[in-house]
């Protein structure tokens, strides 16, 4: 056996002139450097926005999805392929810096056990999974042809050219060991199989030429593909780990941005792409077409025309057909200006975040689209007639349900609550909210919330006649400035009285006192109802001993669930208070939108494209003979839903809070 | 073309029936928490301006006989894009008639100056009385032309339509005119721009007081003489039931249609 200490190879072996190869080298690096600065040209037209702060987060972050691939390997078959040729270019990146340190550097670091079990063993493997894994890509491009994806002579290209990459990269390995009689060719597998599969077709001479001109097509390839990256969707090579290190660090409640008002030269809104801020910019360059927004989106998954990953990609297409001049596609308008962007489309978006949250890169799809609402609604006065009427409404009575019959005390009728202004030492505002106060069937969630409060002892006050809208419809339809508006009148108000701790059965109202109030001053403990009643019982403030005869599953409202990762009470409850509990398939962060959120509860939508009846179909596919919400406009979508598919079968919709009170009630009748 | 567009300020009328109450000594509605808007037949009326205007041009003057709360009305007609707007200050009694309101109002459009065409809600969402237009029209010496849903410049005058029971009428009419306005499927209002909202607060509004118009102050601001409010009631609705009995159908039949006929004869 030969001492391993000594093992190495010859770098180039028969190759000379190897001058060409850095001259080629240099080419296309400086081609890609063209392709990155007209990228970095057009984001520097954007908006300024710092997304450099908090630089330890931003490293975790980067670290979790852009190495470890946190989001990319949610989805089984893309985590297969995608890791593989991920990993396999990271490994083969530091094998060639390693061959360029030890060669052109002269820093002897490709020698002994390095060199056998990773320089030859391990690079070759992860060169054979790289193989393997443009071999599933091309399966799943070309067999299984998933909906999600699209479909591009780019997608293919980019397959072939990593797959003759790697192809000759064996083969001249193959060759080189086979010629060169390699004692150590066996430590490459792969390599090491080509050579002896050769050896018994071709002599020597023919394997040394062999692997002259096809070492030149390898080294032609790798730059190609250099020079090429920068302009297609490999560019997330890049902008990828750039976006995730540039991603939002809050909750996505807090996504949206405020306007100033004072400020009265720009556009309310995005009108051209030059009012999108550069991290906007950014995301079009970062998409990697994957689909998965698409795929989750409610509104797309009912069968409407909303598409975020379009949104995404027909304004990044949108640029770059600009050629030589992106600038020109600065200059008109975002609304309309390609399919994606359709008017009608910006209006079926619920604002539940899915795409948000499934996006590999950390995309902000969303946002734009509020972006072009606030646009449509602030400067053009130009939105669906529904969301008008509840604009209208919210201007002239502060809350958004046009033609209620509620006021906004019916729902405390018998009960002694008190109100705010009588009541100035409450500890705890409870927050009933327009949802919870004027539609009717709600008002049986708030009243049992109340109930239960009281039963514990809390010290909580109402604002009755005084409370109005926060805010946060006007803010989702687009209207900014009602919205401005309101939270500056409601933030007078709650510290006029000195309340520290808000208890609200509304995510919506919860999200936006939460996260969007302290930019206006208004800073509260703020609770939605469910971990407020959750943190009573286990402080033995509410104890409860019987149980709900039901099979119930949780939906998680967006606006708690997904923008605020608020996942456990609510479910504690139904576990505790209830004989079973089951959960649908799109639970959690990935839960599926009743349909309300958004400013979409004030649409009706076509019949046959109902976001509540899908979400209704999979809560009843659970089983269940209750579905528990969290939220008002869940209930009456959801309610709506069930009631349309149920058929036979008595599956009712219930609030967290009214399955708690229900226990009670029980034991109380005892 | 000048046109005038009168605006009347009211208690918002969504103001669900469970929160309405009234003052019986004052004979008036509470308040409460309800906010003020925009009569809506006014709102039309400002609409269908706004729409003639766009193809025959001139000018809009948005006028309010009001408290000073009236600017908020002004502020949103200047945000639809009106432009300008008189605030005639009411300092007097919450609501005068429709005598004393048109009265106000002839004064103030005199001393606006000349104008082709005046418009005005049909009625107003809070009295309901609908007599402003016709009276103005009066006091002012014009012609009146009530329940108008459309107006169109004509070779010689202009082309207006109006709503009968029965259908439409069209008529020709030279200027000054008053019309009344009642609302279609095409003048609902506008939703003003945010742009606009934002413009309209630092837009000029001129403010007149009773005195500076030359009207009798003392007897508008007592609210008139044409009529007297001698009592106000919220109606108090009362749903009674009764079984029919009867040991068959035939009876139960019969004793029904004899309970039918006490009944409608009690009435
Ligand atoms: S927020 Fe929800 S509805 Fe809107 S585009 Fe994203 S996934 Fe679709
Ligand atoms: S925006 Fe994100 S989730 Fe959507 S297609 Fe692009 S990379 Fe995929």
């Amino acid at each position: 056996m030969i001492d391993q200490q000594i093992a190495t190879r010859q770098v180039l072996w028969n190759i000379t002139h190897d001058w060409v190869m850095y001259v080629l080298f240099a080419v296309s690096l400086a081609i890609a450097g063209y392709g990155i600065y007209l990228r970095l040209s057009i984001w520097r037209r954007g908006v300024a926005v710092d997304r450099f702060d908090r630089p330890a987060e931003r490293i975790k972050l980067l670290l979790r999805h852009a190495l470890l691939q946190g989001r990319t390997v949610r989805e089984r078959y893309a985590a297969i392929f995608h890791s593989f040729i991920f990993t396999g270019f990271i490994i083969l990146f530091i094998a060639t810096t390693v061959v360029m340190l030890d060669h052109r550097f002269g820093i002897p670091i490709m020698r002994g056990a390095f060199y056998l079990y990773f320089q030859s063993f391990v690079v070759d493997v992860f060169g054979a999974m790289v193989l393997v894994g443009v071999g599933i890509a091309t399966v799943r491009r070309a067999v299984i042809r998933p909906k999600k994806l699209v479909y591009t002579d780019e997608a293919l290209r980019i397959l072939a050219l990593i797959f003759l990459m790697a192809l000759t990269g064996f083969l001249i390995e193959g060759w080189r060991i086979a010629a060169t009689n390699d004692p150590w060719g066996a430590w490459s597998p792969f390599g090491y199989l080509v050579a002896r599969l050769s050896e018994s077709l071709m002599s020597v001479e023919t394997m040394t030429t062999a692997h002259l001109w096809t070492w030149w097509l390898h080294s032609a390839l790798v730059f190609g593909f250099i020079a090429w990256a920068p302009y297609t969707k490999l560019i997330h090579i890049l902008t990828g780990p750039l976006n995730i290190y540039t991603a939002r660090l809050d909750p996505s409640g807090v996504i949206l941005k405020t306007l100033d008002f004072e400020n009265q030269d720009a556009p309310l809104g995005v009108k051209t792409l030059a009012n999108f801020t550069w991290k906007d910019l950014a995301d079009f360059d970062a998409c990697t077409e994957c689909g998965r927004c698409t795929q989750v989106c409610p509104a797309n998954t009912v069968g409407k025309s909303l598409s975020p990953r379009d949104i995404i990609l027909d304004l990044r297409d949108l640029i770059r057909a600009g050629g030589s001049d992106p600038m020109l596609a600065f200059e008109q308008p975002v609304v309309n200006a390609v399919p994606a962007t359709a008017a009608e489309a910006l209006w079926e978006c619920t604002t539940c975040g899915a795409c948000m949250e499934a996006c590999p890169v950390f995309i902000e799809q969303m946002p734009k689209i509020l972006d072009l609402r606030r646009f449509q609604v602030m400067e053009e006065s130009d939105f669906p007639e529904t969301m008008q009427e509840a604009i209208t409404s919210l201007e002239s009575r502060g809350h958004p349900f046009r033609g209620t019959q509620s006021t906004r005390v019916d729902w405390a009728e018998g009960l002694n609550v008190s109100i705010m202004a009588d009541a100035r030492d409450a500890d705890v505002l409870f927050w009933v909210g327009c949802g919870g106060a004027l539609i009717e069937r709600n008002q049986k969630v708030v009243r049992a919330t109340a109930r239960l409060l009281e039963k514990a002892g809390v010290r909580f006050a109402i604002l009755g006649r005084e409370e109005k809208c926060t805010g946060d419809p006007a803010r989702r339809i687009g209207n900014e400035f009602l919205y401005d508006m309101m939270v500056r009148e409601n933030v007078d108000l709650l510290n006029g009285y000195g309340v520290k701790q808000i208890v609200t059965s509304c995510p919506h109202c919860f999200n936006t006192f939460l996260n969007e109030y302290p930019q206006f001053g208004g800073r509260f403990e703020v609770w939605h109802h469910s971990e407020f009643l959750s943190k009573l019982i286990e402080d033995g403030r509410l104890a409860l001993s019987e149980k709900l005869d039901a099979s119930v599953t949780f939906h998680d409202p967006c606006y708690l669930g997904r923008h605020n990762g608020r996942f456990d009470a609510p479910r504690q409850i139904v576990r505790i208070a209830s004989r079973s509990s089951v959960e649908m398939a799109q639970t959690r962060e990935n839960g599926f939108c009743c349909g309300g959120g958004g400013g979409m509860s004030f649409v009706d939508e076509p019949k046959d494209k109902r976001v509540n009846q899908e979400r209704a179909r999979q809560a009843l596919e659970t089983g269940a003979d209750v579905v528990a919400v969290g939220c008002p406009f869940c209930m009456t979508m959801l309610e709506d839903g069930i009631n349309a598919r149920k058929g036979d079968r008595d599956v009712r919709v219930m609030d967290v809070a009214e399955i708690l009170w229900q226990t009670m009630e029980v034991e109380s009748k005892k | 073309m000048n046109i005038i567009v009168c605006l009347k300020q009211i208690l918002d009328p969504e103001v669900p029936a469970r929160d309405f109450r009234i003052d019986a000594e004052k004979k008036e509605a509470v308040r409460g928490t309800a906010n003020l808007v925009t009569n809506i037949f006014c709102e039309n009326a400002l609409e269908t301006a706004l729409q003639l205007r766009e193809k025959t041009g001139g000018r809009i003057t948005a006028l309010v006989f009001a408290p000073e709360s009236g600017e908020d009305a002004l502020r949103k007609a200047l945000a639809m894009k009106a432009d300008e707007a008189v605030l005639v200050i009411n300092d007097g009694h919450p609501h005068p008639d429709p005598l004393a309101v048109a009265h106000v109002l002839a004064a103030a459009i005199s001393k606006i100056g000349v104008f082709d065409l005046v418009m005005v809600g049909r009625e107003s969402g809070d009295w309901g009385v609908g007599q402003t237009g016709g009276l103005l029209a009066e006091e002012l010496g014009v012609p009146c032309i009530s329940f108008v849903d459309n107006l169109e410049n004509g070779t010689d005058g202009l082309i207006v339509t109006r709503q009968t029971d029965n259908g439409w009428e069209k008529a020709r009419s030279t200027t000054p005119l008053v019309v009344t306005i009642t609302n279609n499927e095409y003048n609902v209002p506008r939703i003003p721009k945010t742009r606009d909202i934002m413009m309209s607060a630092r837009q000029p509004i001129t403010r007149l007081t009773l005195d500076e118009i030359g009207v009798d102050a003392a007897s508008i601001r007592a609210g008139g003489n044409y009529y007297e409010i001698v009592d106000i009631s919220i109606p108090v609705k009362e749903v009674t039931c009764e079984f029919v009995t009867g040991d068959s159908l035939d009876e139960r039949v019969d004793q029904f249609a004899k309970r039918i006929i006490e009944v409608t004869q009690a009435l």
